[in-house]
């Protein structure tokens, strides 16, 4: 699978017609500083020897050097794994307000089948779903950052000194520097992204959530609690809604491809300093290495998560079985 | 077949469909609705807000954003048509071939798919869109790749399933040919399945362009409606409180995106009467 994936970018980036440095200088550069350039990066050698020597690259873990405006000579590995942490704060708080609107919806939804509340809400979950993340920003930024100035519409932090790095997420950073304001400040920060992207991503558990509750309720066990009188309330709390969550571990790896789509996105319409900015601006100074890396990245984070989500779905479910 | 029913997603279905053909009629007619020169930089003062003459104000370089919109339904529509249908043309005939042929081809086919699937669609189509080009067409391409493993799980899940028919036996005894089986015995019976994903897959397609357009990487700057780049156009004046170039075009793409979806969801329930029963 990973190899794959890897090898569906490089040839994407090799073998489709069109000279993607060319492409990426978009007419800016004299055509020997192009052929120089692919020179370099040894673009201009037979496509297999290319394929070994990229694979060989990724696994030894070296990905090369940028040759950008902004970072040139500097490794690409280190640059990405600078601005990883952004990307990671974002869909951290993303997926935690995708969560727990999706699944409080879901519940509501799935609890009052086919009343009012039901169909509004099963409306929201197929038209929050295919609202642009990029427009949603925009309101939102009209509405409570320009309008009500309640939080900030750019970046990710500003006022304050940066809190010291440890773990570069700048919530958790300040946090363990114990400073209150700089938490709040990074958190004011993060609200609007978050919930940017989160409620896009929320409908689709809305959906799921929903349709899970609707088989658990109907299942024999729910049924035998039902008879033995224990009140409605508690057979959903207590019986179904557990059961409805596993599928929801799923679609969670299912939404993670989204989930990082939407992140570029998101932070280009807040400036959040992460890799979807630095993806774009890499593109912007064709800066190949750096691309091709971070779509390597990428591709890597993945097919970890995906791994992962099995793994989990292992251990909370024994019937599965790998 | 839509009447039949009084369910939500029937009704539902119907408003799609109304919505679609509206932004089909809008998009073909939109040279007679609004003259291509209010597109156009400099054709009024810049940032007027909406008002009789203009209904939706005018944008940051001086263009009518009404005119943008309008023709921006054609551009979403191009767009889409392109994208989805060449996606339809490749992945149906790979799910029929690996549905049904199996083995290792089938093996092969389903790795590839699956792990472009797992990609970040709008990544990679930013990617095919930088190396190939701007351009409705090339964006349209660029697109494709995305859904191609769409239409091919679809076809081929279906088609595995159709293999196992009586009916099909029955022709395999006969002594027909693969060939034969595959085009006159199994697509007809997996061609219903596709109406549902090609308009759902549509939906997607219009926010893929749009979100490639808003990066950036979407269509050459003369275009005269592009609700994507419209946005990222916006996003300068946000600041100042500018809120009718941004709302418009956002507007625009959601009520087609939301069409587009109902009737997918729709159709959906109409091929798949499991679900249709679950549902009511």
């Amino acid at each position: 699978m990973l190899l794959i994936l890897l090898t569906i970018v490089f040839a994407v980036l090799r073998i489709i017609p069109g000279d993607p440095v060319a492409a990426l200088f978009a007419g800016r550069a004299s055509p020997e500083i192009v052929a120089l350039t692919r020179h370099q990066l040894g673009l201009d050698q037979p496509y297999w020897q290319q394929y070994v020597n990229y694979l060989a690259q990724i696994f030894t873990g070296n990905l090369g050097t940028s040759i950008g405006e902004s970072y040139h000579g500097k490794s690409v590995l280190t640059i990405i794994l600078g601005k990883l942490p952004g990307t990671i704060e974002l869909t951290i708080g993303a997926m935690i307000v995708a969560t727990t609107v999706g699944i409080i919806t879901g519940v509501v939804s799935g609890t009052n089948r086919d009343k009012p509340s039901d169909v509004a809400l099963r409306l929201y979950g197929t038209i929050i779903f295919v609202i642009p993340i990029f427009w949603l920003g925009q309101i939102l930024q009209l509405i409570f950052a320009v309008e009500l100035g309640w939080v900030p519409a750019q970046l990710r932090f500003s006022g304050l000194p940066l809190p010291a790095h440890v773990t570069g997420l700048y919530t958790v950073d300040s946090l363990l520097e114990g400073s209150l304001d700089k938490f709040l400040v990074a958190l004011d920060h993060l609200v609007l992204p978050s919930l940017t992207l989160g409620l896009v991503l929320s409908g689709f558990f809305t959906k799921t959530v929903r349709a899970n509750l609707l088989r658990t309720v109907k299942a024999d066990y729910v049924e035998a609690a039902r008879a033995r009188g224990i009140p409605e309330g508690r057979i959903i709390s207590r019986y179904a809604f557990k059961n409805a969550l596993i599928p929801v571990i799923t679609v969670l790896g299912l939404q993670f491809a989204i989930l990082f789509a939407g992140a570029v996105l998101t932070e280009k319409t807040f400036s959040w300093d992460g890799m979807g900015l630095l993806l774009l601006n890499s593109i912007d100074s064709a800066d190949y290495p750096m691309v091709q890396g971070i779509i390597v990245v990428y591709a890597l984070i993945i097919v970890g998560v995906s791994v992962v989500i099995d793994v989990i779905n292992g251990l909370i479910d024994p019937r599965v079985r790998y | 077949m839509i009447r039949e029913k009084r369910t939500l997603a029937g009704i539902l279905s119907w408003i799609g469909l109304g919505i679609l053909v509206a932004f089909i009629f809008i998009g073909i007619t939109a040279p007679l609705l609004v003259p291509i020169d209010q597109t156009k930089a400099l054709a009024y003062p810049i940032l007027q807000p909406p008002s009789p003459q203009h209904w939706m104000g005018t944008d940051g370089i001086g263009r009518d954003v009404f005119a943008r919109v309008i023709w921006g339904a054609r551009t979403s529509l191009e767009i889409m048509a392109i994208g989805a249908l060449l996606a339809l043309v490749v992945g149906f005939p790979l799910g029929l071939l690996s549905g049904y042929a199996g083995g290792r081809i089938d093996r092969v086919l389903v790795l590839v798919m699956d792990s472009i699937y797992a990609f970040p669609g709008l990544l990679l189509a930013a990617l095919i869109a930088v190396v190939i080009g701007k351009g409705i067409f090339n964006i349209g391409i660029a697109i494709t790749v995305i859904y191609i493993p769409l239409y091919f799980r679809v076809t081929r899940n279906q088609t595995l399933s159709t293999r196992e028919e009586l009916y099909v036996e029955a022709a395999r005894a006969l002594g027909a040919r693969p060939r034969t089986i595959m085009l006159s015995y199994i697509a007809f019976n997996v061609v219903i399945v596709i109406p549902a994903i090609f308009s759902l897959s549509a939906a997607d397609t219009i926010l893929t362009a749009a979100g490639l357009s808003y990066l950036g990487f979407g269509l050459e700057i003369d275009v005269p409606g592009d609700w994507g780049r419209d946005l990222s156009d916006a996003q300068r004046f946000l600041g100042a409180g500018i809120w009718w170039t941004s709302l418009f075009p956002g507007l625009m793409i959601i009520l087609l995106t939301v069409g587009l979806s109902f009737l997918g969801e729709g159709l959906n329930d109409i091929v798949n009467p499991l679900l249709r029963k679950e549902r009511a």
